[in-house]
């Protein structure tokens, strides 16, 4: 399958902070929605920031649409939507004017598609964009990204600041973006349900390290957590593990192939696993 | 270019409208006066003040994410640049403009309060001259220092005109006999040199953006 985004061996490193993007491997297939997982601080706008070249890469490649962008490569940069968290325009503006300065920048803006989102989101167009709720500010940047037709929406903590009625929304513009099969997502968030809703695959990273990408189908059907007591986790098979995390009274144990695992230790119970769990499995516990 | 130009346009627009309402109020008191010292005032003013408000325009990008927002247009970092001093070339026809209705009828009913008309020449470049090296210091000092120290380069920028602008009349009346034709050449000498840094400025602050993370 061909992507539309290819990341390798991404590198990073503020000297400053101390913080480091430590290769940074994943793609995004065309037609499918990455999600991008990570505490506050792990590397998530860093790497989107290196994507879009807002931020210098130190080594490594990027690939968007089968080439690496630079500064010039304002034709791959028509293809792209972005919505970061927050104000994305200045306050002072309106949606009109909003799709006045677009139109002078983007060949393929439509003030047709954006008109018709500002009704389907319930944006007044004359209303000062600081006048808007949090809420309202996201969904204008929503629609902003999507009306010059984009192939591929990159969401930086776009729905962090919604309400779960605005969130599902909002998936449901997401999920029809990419019923078109050259368009792509990659959506950057901790809110984790959103992306077991929406996400095909799941990549997670943790102190500027990915830890690993996992599809959202093997996650559903393949990964599962084991419940064990202190003597059952002893007896397990570290190869079976991929990380472990002790509790009170149990350790928990995240496997790859929950079936097998079951199979394996009849005595142990196995649960599905949810992307939340897996997240605090892999960065609060130990990984084997 | 042409969405740059109206995001810059627009940005600055709000600011520029309280200020050309001060403008017409002290238009109107310094063409009822007569006094030579309000008309230098107004005319500097004027210039000057309208540069100011077309370079808060980059400070504001960055009030919202709007400043990071841009770099994933399809645009040029060096159009963004170039915007930023065609936005500044444009207002720096309205201070002029408004200093010229202001000096004629103030000419037309008291008639000329300065002791040569070719003055008002030098008048006049001393402010471009001024606000062309403000804004030739000012980008740079942006891009390097970063958006949060802008009000302190704006400072910086303007007495550093002031500065080179008068180090150079004083160089010029000490090299050049007085008369109308040191004065036709200071002017034309503080507006080319203006200028040069003008141009100068831009290859020099886009090199600066082109290295800045955001």
């Amino acid at each position: 399958m061909e992507n539309i985004l290819e990341l390798q061996q991404v590198s990073k490193t503020f000297s400053r902070s101390d913080f480091t993007l430590d290769k940074i491997s994943f793609s995004l297939p065309y037609g499918a929605i990455g999600g991008f997982v990570g505490e506050n601080g792990a590397g998530k706008t860093t790497t989107i920031g290196c994507i879009l070249n807002t931020i210098h890469k130190d080594s490594g490649t990027i690939k968007l649409f089968g080439r690496e962008m630079q500064d010039a490569d304002t034709d791959i940069r028509e293809k792209i939507g972005v919505v970061y968290d927050g104000d994305n325009f200045p306050g002072f503006w309106t949606a009109k004017r909003l799709s006045q300065v677009m139109e002078g920048i983007y060949t393929q803006w439509d003030d047709g598609l954006f008109q018709k989102y500002l009704a389907d989101f319930h944006l007044p167009p004359r209303q000062k964009i600081k006048d808007y709720s949090k809420g309202m500010t996201m969904k204008l940047a929503i629609a902003a990204a999507l009306s010059h037709h984009p192939q591929l929406l990159i969401l930086d903590e776009a729905t962090s600041g919604l309400d779960p009625v605005m969130r599902d929304e909002m998936l449901d513009v997401f999920l029809e973006f990419v019923q078109e099969e050259d368009h792509s997502i990659l959506l950057s968030s901790h809110i984790t349900s959103d992306l077991e809703k929406i996400a095909d695959y799941i990549t997670f990273i943790h102190n500027g390290k990915l830890i690993m990408t996992v599809s959202k189908n093997d996650l559903v059907y393949n990964y599962a957590v084991m419940r064990c007591k202190e003597s059952q986790f002893l007896a397990l098979d570290p190869s079976d593990m991929i990380a472990f995390r002790k509790r009170d009274f149990q350790i928990d144990v995240l496997v790859s192939d929950g079936k097998k695992a079951q199979r394996k230790y009849k005595d142990v119970v196995v649960d599905h696993v949810s992307v939340d769990e897996i997240m605090l499995l892999l960065i609060k516990g130990e990984r084997v | 270019m042409k969405g740059l130009l109206k995001n810059n346009l627009y940005a600055t627009l709000s600011n520029a409208k309280v200020f050309s309402c001060f403008m017409l109020l002290f238009g109107l008191f310094a063409v009822a006066l007569i006094s030579q010292s309000l008309q230098i005032g107004y005319v500097m003013i004027g210039i000057i003040g309208f540069s100011v408000n077309a370079i808060a325009v980059a400070k504001n990008e960055f009030r919202s994410k709007w400043g990071k927002y841009k770099l994933t247009l399809p645009v040029k970092r060096a159009a963004i640049v170039k915007s930023l001093f065609f936005n500044q070339l444009i207002w720096l026809l309205a201070g002029p403009l408004f200093a010229g209705i202001e000096l004629g009828l103030s000419c037309l009913f008291h008639g000329c309060s300065f002791d040569q008309r070719i003055d008002i020449l030098s008048l006049f470049a001393l402010g471009i001259s001024m606000s062309l090296f403000m804004s030739a210091i000012f980008f740079p000092l942006f891009y390097a220092g970063g958006e949060e120290r802008s009000e302190v380069f704006l400072i910086i920028s303007l007495l550093c005109a002031f500065a080179i602008d008068f180090a150079m009349i004083s160089a010029i009346n000490q090299l050049l006999e007085p008369g109308i034709a040191s004065i036709i050449a200071g002017a034309v000498i503080l507006l080319a040199s203006s200028l040069l840094a003008f141009a100068l400025s831009y290859p020099l602050a886009v090199c600066i953006f082109r290295r800045k993370e955001y």
